[in-house]
């Protein structure tokens, strides 16, 4: 019942933040100078077909009628066509949603890998040269643009040395592993991992730095408390106090700053994509944006909105699981 | 995700299967092996294409020849595979842009035509050096000033087994230049100005085109655009699938695509001409310059547009790699508004064609791909004036101007386009960077995007426009008024430059009926553009390939970028 | 640690100021013939396309680097090191004029909303929210893209004074982006702001002022302001890093404005990366640089202040 009521509520307020993320494109999309129709009527199109074009697109009616029927056909699932590939918005967002949700999912996947036990070691041996190693990676991994970060290893690891390949998602995770299992044929996994790996790596720095930092903070905190001397005190084993209790006192704080952090993620992603011609939704955007392609903006904006809602509803869910003083509100 | 399987590269696939010796044959690479209902849905994917080799590559070696035979596991038609004795040879291209659609009147980018033209083939069409050649029609004539009769080749067949008739030709016209006619509203119908309706001949296997009036131009125009559909296809196919499938006449027919990643061609059998070398053709796109060409050095790719001159040294260098140039149709300039101080004045428009000194920026930024122009038409286009020469360097006679032109101390700047044609971004810079080493005038170069640019050239009023701006022209009619009319009379969208005598020298040429006058008449208006400067001129775009050495492939002047035309090296 | 902080953090601001001084030409200077030089004491040797009569040929160029360009030049033959220093000028200006427009918006949504309460409250966290489900970096590119590029000329003092002849008369401030970067990061400041002012509001003094009729903006400006100080600093100097970093990746994607920016000039090496790879290799480092100096001053300020503002916030 609770949970019911906990999921009904964040449900409207979700609901109530795609409005608002619609509206303010929409403002966005009134006070932008120029018309769509420059960029999709050819350089040298005569006034009466630009006229036509625009009519065809429903350009030429006011912007709040435009607002209303966008906002009526959306209700109805239906993000309308976009201007420039005579496709509907959806279709072209969905292809490309996969590859982004990979990369975004393979980065913190690297993140959490290498940035939880790396806090830990560095919390629990302080001042050794272990925590300066990691502390140190930590403060270059914050302050590096991973746009620079992504050329770099094209530089070195792809140019230089030519190890691993530089660009392109030539198969996507779905169709690996439909390989493995239909053929048990790891050829797909290989590629996709081969090809994953830089893009990942470059997402994933800022990450794995933010997290050594948070772990190694926030453990260093928790050790200090008294609990912590008490458990010593009876006797526990010094891994299981630092990793049981300790460890899950530290993931409250890492957890809701990482739910603020995804559009940190997203807007990460975008650029990553970017440096590695990586067919996802970030390129979609600046594509679309570039072109003044609305219905693929708007769309691409409120699939990214929507993400953020969800992911906000889970990590605050998995907050009151780790933390049973929180109640669900 | 089940439609991920579509994703793969089958090339990239042969060169990984190819290093780790692994088998390829067993699983289902991308693509459909054709038939009508095919071309409907590609997204079912998997019937089986065979895994056969992908042939040369860095890794060279093993296991790439997979053999074959696993064709068409879904039992669908099967036709392929039997190519005669043919080795495969199959290429991959890159590009720098995705096409945006598969529906050949539904855009106007040459990247998107690239893609198209595999599978869709014209009326009639261009050889390499430009001249008109027969395609879908064998003969064409002029009935009268405005009838235009084309007849249509026998025997030809769509992809999906239908025989192609004159009433396809027919309507593939008017669904361009009639908004009612297969449900679009073409953006092409600006490239058959003129035309207004085509009918079929009763009875006979042509059609009469129709054009409003006296139109010197309607076979230069049906050459260079108007892919020829299916009627009855195209009248069945939901608008979305017409986007994503294809179904034309060309040598190559569409076995997979994904939007925004990849095209899949394989020769089509029964094709009426001459049969292209390559047995499959995948076409992939990378905006960054530095992605096609690290392709292209990695073997990824067979064949790349656009490459930076920067890297043409090391792949011409390269063991397995070539360039190929070749002047394109389009011409770089600056336009400056002749309404507005301080471009008002002649003598500053004529300095800052002084200012620059043209041939170092072609020979240092282009390293040497690029050839100066002096006047808006190419050398070997109709109209051309063959005594001009472009203004030369000299700063000194630059400031003299200026100071005669009475703007000494002018503070300028030139707005260009970022990233839109090759290294625009530096000329522009370092032109601005000339302007402004003169003692007496100041000039900074400011980046603006592309569709705002062009937004304010296209609305029809002149104040919107910039003072002086960077864009570039294609002319693909090979005529130079196709470049003069638009930007140098009173009356179009984006003209920057009215004179009285240019005014009438365009008028005179357009209603002359006599080659050799209408010639003068447009080598005179090119005259007055140089003297006048009514642009900085800057230079002839070089299109420039990297090519793998297993490819022979000579460049055309259109920027086509086909497989019809490449040949397996001996 | 924070002694390296300080200094790198001081380097920059004397870098961003002196500009005019320590560069050995102006940033924009260009000399075609002097394009790609490699950084001093490295040769480099490429092979590049001659144009004989028309005819191609391959030709080895080699090029050696000397002091007069100590970092290189760029395909346009400009001096990387010259370019690199006035490239902090922008990155600074940028970061730290939009700190404080973010921290001032910021701020004042924050106390309103937390110090009203109810309604108000309520509306504007909810903002605050639809604000935090745009990914920065896509509002930002999504406002610059279609706003354009806006720019702000202010003049060079010392050029003006006539103590750095031939060096830029003005420097352009990127205005578009540098109103869009506190736009997209205002709502952090509002966050902390509101939480401090709701924790304010409870206190007993404060009820006892406001039962004596204390207006509700002296009550703000006078105890809750103070509280929420430190927390404010430290997350205004974290800001700042946040926005550098911001602006270099919206000029590398080419939404800036301006051509003088570390982005910019990493994103004009990109297409160069085989052949002369300091081009991007150098503005990146000092973006590197200057973003750890002040992330150390930033952590030694937490430290020594200790407030609690739940870790780190805002994004690349």
């Amino acid at each position: 019942m609770r949970l019911t009521r906990f999921f009904i509520r964040r449900t409207l307020q979700g609901i109530l933040v795609i409005w608002g993320v619609v509206t303010i494109v929409f403002l966005l999309r009134f006070i932008t100078p120029g018309s769509p129709i420059d960029f999709v009527a050819p350089i040298d199109a005569s006034p009466e077909l630009r006229q036509s074009l625009a009519e065809n697109l429903g350009l030429d009616k006011p912007i709040y009628q435009q607002y209303g029927e966008y906002i009526f056909n959306l209700i109805q699932g239906d993000m309308g066509y976009s201007f420039q590939r005579g496709l509907p918005a959806s279709e072209i967002i969905f292809r490309r949603l996969p590859a982004t949700l990979e990369l975004a999912i393979a980065a913190t996947v690297v993140a959490i890998t290498f940035s939880i036990p790396l806090g830990v070691i560095s919390a629990t041996r302080r001042n050794e040269p272990v925590d300066y190693v990691s502390t140190g990676f930590s403060l270059v991994g914050i302050s590096t643009p991973n746009f620079w970060l992504g050329i770099m290893l094209i530089l070195v690891v792809g140019v230089q040395v030519e190890f691993l390949p530089t660009s392109r998602r030539i198969i996507g995770f779905g169709g690996a592993l439909e390989l493995l299992v239909t053929e048990q044929n790891f050829l797909g996994l290989r590629v996709w991992l081969s090809h994953i790996i830089l893009p990942a790596v470059t997402l994933g720095t800022y990450f794995t730095a933010l997290i050594v930092r948070l772990t190694r903070s926030g453990m260093l905190e928790e050790l200090g408390k008294s609990y912590v001397e008490a458990s010593r005190a009876k006797g526990l084993p010094e891994t299981l106090v630092t990793y049981k209790h300790v460890l899950r006192n530290t993931m409250i704080p890492i957890i809701t700053v990482l739910g603020l952090q995804l559009g940190t993620l997203i807007g990460g992603a975008v650029i990553t994509e970017s440096v590695f011609d990586w067919p996802g939704l970030g390129t979609l955007v600046i594509e679309s944006i570039r072109q003044r392609d609305w219905p693929v903006i708007q769309g691409a904006i409120i699939v990214i909105g929507l993400g953020f809602v969800v992911i906000n509803v889970i990590v605050d869910a998995l907050y009151a699981y780790l933390n049973p003083r929180v109640e669900l509100e | 995700m089940a439609e991920e399987s579509d994703d793969m590269n089958r090339r990239g696939f042969l060169q990984y299967a190819g290093a780790t010796g692994a088998a390829v044959t067993s699983f289902a690479l991308a693509g459909c092996s054709g038939g009508e209902e095919d071309l409907e849905d590609d997204e079912d994917g998997s019937d089986g294409e065979d895994g056969s080799d992908g042939s040369d590559g860095e890794d060279g070696s093993d296991g790439e020849d997979g053999s074959d035979g696993s064709d068409g596991s879904d039992g669908e038609d099967g036709e392929d595979g039997e190519d005669g004795s043919d080795e495969p040879f199959e290429i991959t291209m890159t590009q720098r842009q995705d096409p945006t659609t598969l529906d050949p009147h539904d855009h106007r980018e040459t990247t998107t035509d690239n893609v198209i033209l595999h599978a869709y083939e014209g009326i009639l069409w261009r050889g390499p050096d430009g001249g008109i050649i027969e395609s879908l029609a064998t003969e064409w004539e002029q009935l009268a000033p405005d009838r235009h009769k084309f007849t249509i080749r026998e025997g030809v067949e769509f992809h999906d087994g239908t025989e192609l008739s004159p009433s396809d030709c027919a309507f593939s016209v008017r669904r361009v230049v009639d908004p009612e006619v297969g449900d679009l509203e073409s953006p092409q119908r600006d490239q058959l100005a003129g035309i207004v309706d085509a009918e079929v001949v009763e009875d006979e296997n042509a059609i009469i085109v129709h054009s409003d009036g006296v139109n010197p131009l309607v076979f230069q125009e049906i050459a260079s655009y108007c892919s020829v559909v299916s009627e009855e296809w195209i009248n069945n196919t939901a608008s979305e699938d017409i986007a994503t499938s294809m179904n034309g006449t060309g040598p190559y027919q569409l076995t997979n695509y994904t939007e925004g990643e990849s095209a899949v061609f394989e020769r089509y059998d029964n094709y009426w001409g001459e049969m292209p070398d390559a047995t499959q053709v995948e076409i992939i796109a990378a905006s960054e310059d530095s992605t096609r060409v690290g392709q292209l050095e990695s073997g990824e790719t067979d064949i790349v547009s656009a490459v930076p001159p920067a890297d043409a040294g090391r792949i011409e260098g390269s063991e397995d790699l070539y360039i190929a140039n070749k002047g394109s149709t389009r011409i770089l300039f600056l336009p400056m508004r002749y309404d507005v101080e301080p471009f008002s004045s002649v003598e500053f428009r004529q300095a800052m064609n002084y200012a620059i000194d043209l041939d170092q920026i072609i020979s240092e930024i282009l390293s040497g791909f690029g050839q100066p122009t002096a006047q808006p038409t190419l050398p070997s286009f109709f109209g051309h004036n063959p005594d001009l020469d472009p203004y030369p360097y000299d700063p000194e006679q630059a400031e003299q101007l200026v100071e005669e032109s009475g703007h000494a101390g002018a503070e300028i700047q030139i707005e260009y386009p970022a990233g839109r044609y090759l290294l625009n971004d530096e000329i522009v810079q370092a032109a601005a960077g000339f302007i402004d080493d003169l003692e007496n005038v100041t000039c900074e170069a400011v980046s603006r995007d592309f569709g705002t640019l062009a937004g304010e050239l296209l609305d029809g009023d002149i104040t919107t426009q910039p003072p002086f701006y960077n864009i570039g022209w294609g002319n693909t009619t090979f005529d130079a008024s196709q470049t003069m009319l638009p930007w140098l009379t009173e009356g179009t969208s984006q003209t920057h430059y009215v004179s009285e005598e240019m005014e009438q020298l365009m008028s005179d040429q357009a209603s002359e009926a006599d080659a050799d006058t209408r010639e003068q008449l447009l080598q005179d208006a090119n005259q007055l553009a140089h003297e006048d400067a009514v642009w900085v001129f800057l230079n002839q775009e070089f299109l420039v390939y990297g090519i793998n050495e297993r490819i022979e492939w000579e460049p055309r002047p259109d920027e086509f970028f086909l497989a019809q035309g490449m040949e397996r090296s001996e | 640690m924070a002694k390296v902080g300080i200094v790198l953090l001081v380097g920059v601001i004397l870098v961003a100021t002196f500009a005019p001084f320590l560069a050995t030409q102006p940033p924009q200077e260009q000399n075609l013939e002097d394009s790609n030089i490699p950084p001093a004491g490295l040769t480099y040797s490429s092979e590049e396309i001659a144009f004989v009569d028309g005819e191609r040929q391959t030709v080895t160029n080699t090029v050696q680097g000397s002091l007069d360009h100590p970092l290189g030049t760029n395909q346009l033959g400009q001096d990387i090191y010259s370019r690199t220093l006035y490239g902090a000028r922008t990155s600074l200006a940028v970061g730290v004029l939009g700190t404080v427009i973010a921290l001032l918006s910021g701020v004042t949504v924050g106390l309103i909303a937390g110090f009203y309460g109810g309604r108000v409250d309520d509306g504007l966290m909810r903002f605050a929210d639809i604000m935090l489900a745009f990914p920065a970096l896509v509002l930002a590119i999504a406002l610059i893209g279609l706003l354009g590029p806006r720019t702000l000329e202010i003049p060079d003092p010392f050029v003006a004074a006539g103590l750095a002849d031939g060096m830029p008369e003005t420097f352009t401030l990127p205005l578009t982006v540098t109103l869009v970067v506190a736009l997209v990061n205002w709502v952090w400041f509002a966050r902390i702001a509101r939480g401090e002012a709701l924790t304010v509001r409870e206190k007993n003094y404060v009820k006892a002022s406001r039962s004596l009729g204390a207006s509700n903006r002296r009550l703000m400006l006078k105890h809750v302001l103070p509280n929420s100080l430190t927390p404010i600093i430290v997350l205004a100097t974290i800001q700042v890093a946040v926005i550098i970093l911001l602006e270099s990746s919206l000029s590398f994607l080419g939404f800036s404005g301006t051509n003088l920016s570390w982005g910019f000039d990493i994103n004009q090496g990109r297409d160069l990366l085989a052949t002369s790879w300091w081009i991007s290799t150098v503005p990146g480092l000092a973006i590197v640089l200057a973003v750890i100096g002040i992330n150390l001053v930033g952590d030694w300020l937490r430290d020594a202040l200790d407030p609690d503002i739940g870790g780190e916030r805002g994004g690349m």
